[in-house]
């Protein structure tokens, strides 16, 4: 005979069955997608979720974004609690110390089983994300420096166009100088003025990125100049001291000579900068051809439960959802194919723009101050803050390279 | 049945005594029911975080990775190699040093709007209105007045032919500490105001009628009666300046993020940065530890400034 107990205890096991039991059945796979300041282009994301979930029942994205100062804290708590999203936006070289720390998927398996998805990219941006030999994420939308000047400044003296040598740049800097004007301005963040050192030889680290390389007697001219040049207002101060409002800003005001930037700064610039048009606004690489890629990569989270489904998302924006994202957004991909087409259409439709983004696919094999670190963020700011008492009149180049050198080579030993 | 003999009285005295306990148990109960939360959230959100804290001090450890024991490591390099550490208790300090300044200017202006001067009530409201602003909006105002090219700061210097160039105050080394002091002495002056008028507006008029009639002048009366009355209100207002001092994140963060280089960068900035900007959250509880130990002893020298007795019961 089955006691009261036996009962009770059959019933309410078949009673969580039944209403577990559909629940199960129904759960659908999710994944979530987190991006990086793009909230501007909602209806864009919004009808690649919707395309994605059309041909794939049961399937859900979540979309999250977040500012770009937000995203690092926001990714490390989620990381720390385990609940990390499935596809991570990220910028510059944050993606490598992701995958440093063990966060990301080595997308390289993937890559190899799938052959035709990583030549769709432009191998120079792709390889940007290797990180000791594996890839972390693929091209969401790339950037790198380039050189914009102010035509009529160059005019005004005499000058016929843009500085093809380091010497020629701050000779150019020095003639358009006076009172409120100066000749040259550059984004300092994430190694963006690296490509002034590039141009004279210098790397920062060795091949084996084991060893600091930079404190060469070039380095200190190099340094010293730029300190100098600065001092006396050929330099703009705000290329050491700004992040990107600012230095933007300043151009914009239109007087400055050059601006040293990656390619987003052109709509800030046009924004604010009522002298800005094609016949004002000159597009050049900077000298020697160097730049310093800042680039948005998307990459999976190793704590993904759908690892595929999110592979697939990625497959799927960076390929079907790539052409709208450079149509609306004015930007170039890493997708050939989609930029390829992209560009044609602009050359008629904004031949500015089309001039600044093709800048961006040319000299891909000079891309500097991209070294694959998993502690880039540390080694920066072992670096910039020395460089900065240079550049800013409190030491020496000599004594600060050196301690600069000091602190970086300690980082490196640190890892 | 009769009871025994002393029987009753001690039985009385029994039951009383068992009724005094039970109530004192429903009491204490009591008492720990309405402490209970408050002790929770104290413990989960003050005691563990702590604790953790310090055990995250002395290991090394990042999200993804097993924790490893580190020793005094972090604090070796705290001490001996990072030059930002310094730098920014430097900053800290010298901002805790501008709040006898803040409280002082504070003081000057609750005199003012204490007296007889006509329109006091609009000044007091005046002052006072920076307080309540969101600190992130007192951080893009000021950045904004302190702007080189389209400030109304520069704007006026150079209009009136104090300076030929405009002043980068928030880019250069030597301008950016006192320019981020000046807005934050500006938010929290109206604080410091309303607390100071509270305490003047508490003081006796007697005393100072007493010490008219003995012939005290306005400055002794000041100095013997305003400011020894006025010593919980101004010791409040240091208490609020060391702890300001230790929370500026925001204003620092939205002037200037702690830049040029490191010129305004201060312990708490500096703590973010090394865990979220650079992944470093075992130095950076590393930092955290000295920024406490360092709010605790400011906190002690304050107390004993203050008597030795600050914030205790008063006693009956």
């Amino acid at each position: 005979m089955i006691s009261r107990r036996t009962l009770l205890k059959s019933g309410a096991g078949a009673v969580a069955a039944t209403l577990a039991a559909p629940a199960i059945a129904q759960a659908p796979k999710k994944i979530s997608f987190l991006t990086w300041n793009i909230i501007d282009q909602e209806p864009m994301i919004r009808g690649w979720i919707a395309r994605f979930a059309k041909d794939r029942p049961g399937v859900e994205v979540e979309w999250l974004d977040k500012k770009g100062p937000e995203i690092p804290v926001f990714y490390q708590t989620q990381l720390v609690a385990g609940t990390p999203p499935d596809i991570i936006n990220t910028q510059g070289a944050l993606g490598l110390e992701y995958a440093a720390q063990g966060a990301l998927l080595d997308l390289t398996p993937r890559l190899k089983a799938d052959a035709a998805v990583g030549s769709r990219f432009n191998a120079d941006y792709l390889s940007n994300w290797a990180y000791e030999g594996n890839n972390y994420l693929l091209p969401f939308y790339i950037t790198k420096t380039l050189l914009f000047y102010n035509k009529p400044m160059f005019q005004k003296a005499g000058l016929s166009g843009p500085p093809q040598s380091f010497d020629a740049l701050i000779d150019a800097a020095q003639k358009m100088a006076s009172g409120d004007a100066s000749g040259f301005l550059t984004l300092n963040f994430d190694w963006l003025y690296w490509p002034l050192y590039a141009t004279n030889g210098i790397d920062l680290l060795s091949k084996d990125l084991t060893k600091p390389t930079f404190n060469t007697p070039k380095a200190i001219e190099v340094t010293d100049r730029l300190a100098k040049a600065t001092e006396a207002g050929a330099i703009n101060k705000i290329s050491w001291t700004g992040r990107w409002v600012e230095p933007n800003g300043a151009f914009a005001a239109g007087n400055v000579g050059m601006l040293h930037a990656h390619s987003p700064a052109y709509f800030f610039v046009k924004g604010q900068g009522k002298w800005v048009t094609p016949e004002t606004l000159g597009v050049a690489h900077a000298p020697g051809g160097f730049a310093t890629p800042n680039s948005h990569g998307l990459g999976i989270s190793k704590a993904s439960k759908n690892p595929d489904l999110a592979w697939d998302f990625l497959k799927f924006v960076t390929n079907e959802g790539a052409q709208e994202l450079g149509v609306n957004r004015k930007l170039v991909t890493g997708n050939i194919a989609v930029d390829t087409k992209n560009l044609a259409d602009l050359e008629k439709s904004d031949p500015l723009v089309y001039s600044i983004l093709k800048t961006q696919l040319e000299h891909t094999d000079k891309m500097v101050g991209n070294w694959r670190l998993g502690n880039d963020s540390k080694i920066k700011e072992a670096f910039w803050p020395e460089l900065q008492n240079v550049l800013l009149g409190r030491k020496d180049a000599k004594t600060a390279l050196a301690d600069a050198e000091r602190k970086v080579a300690r980082e490196l030993k640190r890892g | 049945m009769m009871p025994a003999a002393g029987g009753a009285p001690g039985g009385s005295a029994e039951r009383h005594n068992g009724w005094w306990q039970r109530k004192r148990t429903r009491e204490l109960a009591l008492v720990a029911c309405f402490l209970l939360p408050s002790l929770v959230v104290f413990f989960l959100y003050r005691v563990l975080p702590l604790g953790w804290n310090l055990l995250l001090s002395v290991q090394y450890w990042s999200p993804l990775k097993p924790a490893r024991w580190a020793g005094l490591d972090h604090y070796e390099e705290m001490l001996l190699y990072d030059d930002v550490f310094w730098q920014s208790l430097t900053n800290t300090l010298i901002f805790i040093g501008a709040a006898p300044f803040a409280i002082a200017l504070a003081l000057g202006i609750a005199l003012l709007v204490n007296s007889d001067l006509k329109g006091a009530a609009v000044y007091r409201s005046i002052v006072f209105l920076s307080y309540p602003l969101m600190t992130v909006a007192v951080g893009i105002i000021w950045r904004w007045m302190y702007d080189e090219r389209g400030g109304i700061i520069n704007f006026a210097l150079r209009e009136s032919g104090l300076v030929a160039k405009p002043i980068p105050f928030l880019q250069s080394f030597e301008w950016a500490l006192p320019s981020v002091i000046v807005a934050e002495v500006w938010q929290v002056l109206g604080f410091y105001m309303i607390i100071i008028l509270t305490g003047l507006q508490s003081i006796p008029q007697h005393l100072y009628e007493a010490a008219s009639i003995d012939g005290a002048p306005r400055w002794a009366q000041f100095w013997r009666i305003t400011l020894p009355m006025l010593k919980p209100s101004l010791f409040l207002c240091a208490v609020v300046g060391i702890l300001n001092s230790f929370t500026s994140f925001d204003l620092v963060y939205i002037m200037t993020n702690g830049g040029p280089g490191h010129a305004t960068e201060l312990l708490i900035t500096y703590i973010y940065k090394s865990g979220f900007g650079q992944t470093k959250f075992d130095y950076a509880a590393a930092l955290t530890v000295a920024q406490f130990i360092l709010l605790l002893a400011l906190t002690y020298l304050a107390n004993r400034a203050a008597g030795g007795n600050a914030g205790s019961l008063e006693r009956r």
